[in-house]
């Protein structure tokens, strides 16, 4: 049966991975390129790249950091979101080797953009992001770029309920980075239950996961920061949630040999 | 090995896994290069109909129905798989290479399968039987539709689908080994060196 999925995220800001804190306090992590590798090595389900610093100052997608990823050589899928302002913009970051793009800012400036990328690439390669917080008992949604929060428009929901991206990545912003905070209330009160849902920010500790993953629309959760405070941390994750419908943790010696041809 | 390059997603990750396994790697559109190695993969990336007709420019359809015809191994990954087939439905219909009998239609409920999931070998096939429960990464809103015969392995998410199709020397494959890691890496060497020696 279909895993659910436990992703790695990796926050490149400046050219420099960093840890996040509530989308306004950033931590120097290191090259993207290090952690990128580690989340390969331990056998994270999908690895989410993502520079915020792109839309924010009018850049294009970071092909320079895309093209010195798959010089490494994944062996694990790549998310990449970060400046795609048009459908030529997100075919190009697929041709560098990404395998799926994650759009927040078109979604706001537009979304027919969201809908021609689809077109091109297949909804399984559109992810779309959704910073989220609750406001008086009512989910908003922020626009990063310009610092304000909004409920969710009617014609984004449409969007997405057209099934023009694949998932809806649920950013819980004002609680990212800080230990256990994530707030399922912005999972039980999404307001579209058919659509699957990647939770992120502020996941750390395996019962919040457990509490996610037993919901039916959450098809993942998306770790950042926490993965890069111990060695193998997505294996012990992994061990953690045996019985979560994850794939289990890979460890290279358990797999069968090779056959002889 | 061969990397058919008719223009279409990006070959380096599947270039880079195979090298890891060991074998030497050509990529290339021309048929002196094509002819120079012992197995061809076939990848893809994006829409079936743009996919068949960079096939067609590049003036590769012929050439890879006679190798087939020839007996010479022939590997297609994700949408490489699909290329195989008889025709497709995505966005409009398009004859496909017409190497596996069959077709590619919609997924329906759900409109996509994306993840991780186990593949179960629903025939006895040495390549295969090794891989037989481990899980691969899959990404697609299309799916193969065809003879049982052709079905080597599938999996299951609501409905069951093919994962693996062949037909003699010609395999495709609906997920990316090239991003499953240990697994993706263990079942490529099984099918390539399979298929080489057969």
């Amino acid at each position: 049966m279909l895993k659910k999925r436990l992703v790695g995220v990796v926050t490149v800001k400046d050219g420099w991975a960093v840890q996040s804190f509530g989308y306004k306090r950033y931590l120097p992590l290191g090259r993207p390129e290090c952690l990128i590798e580690n989340l390969d090595r331990w056998g994270a389900d999908e690895i989410l790249v993502q520079v915020i610093d792109r839309s924010v100052d009018c850049q294009i997608p970071d092909f320079e950091l895309l093209e010195r990823i798959a010089r490494l050589g994944l062996e694990t899928p790549l998310i990449y979101g970060g400046g795609i302002r048009s459908v030529h913009d997100g075919v190009r970051a697929i041709q560098f080797g990404a395998d799926r793009l994650v759009v927040d800012s078109i979604a706001h400036d537009d979304p027919c953009i969201v809908r021609g990328l689809s077109e091109q690439l297949g909804a399984q390669a559109i992810i779309a992001a959704l910073p989220l917080s609750l406001h008086s008992g009512r989910i908003e949604w922020l626009d990063y770029r310009r610092r304000c929060a909004t409920p969710i428009p009617e014609d984004i929901l449409s969007l997405l309920e057209t099934g023009v991206a694949s998932e809806t990545l649920i950013i819980d912003w004002t609680n990212e980075g800080y230990p256990e905070a994530f707030q399922v209330d912005l999972v039980k009160m999404f307001p579209l239950s058919a659509v699957p849902l990647i939770a992120f920010g502020g996941i750390s500790a395996s019962r919040q996961m457990i509490e996610l993953l037993s919901f039916s629309n959450v098809a993942a959760i998306a770790v950042g920061n926490f993965l890069s405070y111990r060695e193998h941390a997505v294996q012990e994750f992994k061990k953690a949630l045996a019985g979560m419908s994850l794939r289990p943790p890979v460890y290279e010696s358990t797999l069968p040999g090779l056959t002889d041809a | 090995m061969g990397i058919v390059d008719y223009g279409i997603g990006n070959h380096a990750s599947v270039m880079h896994s195979l090298r890891d396994i060991g074998f030497r790697v050509r990529v290339g559109s021309e048929i002196d290069v094509l002819n120079d190695v012992d197995v061809l993969l076939l990848p893809g990336v994006g829409a079936y109909p743009t996919a068949m007709k960079a096939l067609h420019q590049h003036g590769l359809v012929g050439y890879l129905q006679d190798q087939a015809r020839a007996q010479r191994p022939i590997i297609g990954i994700c949408l490489g798989m699909q290329l195989l087939a008889s025709a497709s439905h995505e966005l409009q219909y398009t004859d496909g290479l017409d190497l596996i009998p069959g077709k590619v239609v919609p997924l329906t409920e759900p409109k996509w399968h994306i993840g991780w999931n186990t593949i179960e070998c629903v025939q006895r096939d040495s390549l295969l039987w090794p891989s037989d429960g481990q899980a691969f990464y899959f990404n697609h809103s299309f799916a193969y539709q065809g003879p049982p015969e052709y079905q080597v392995c599938v999996s299951r998410h609501l409905t069951t689908l093919s994962s693996v199709i062949r037909r003699g020397k010609v395999v495709g494959l609906q997920f990316h080994p090239e991003k499953s890691q240990a697994a993706g890496r263990i079942l490529l060497k099984n099918v390539v060196f399979g298929l080489a020696h057969a």
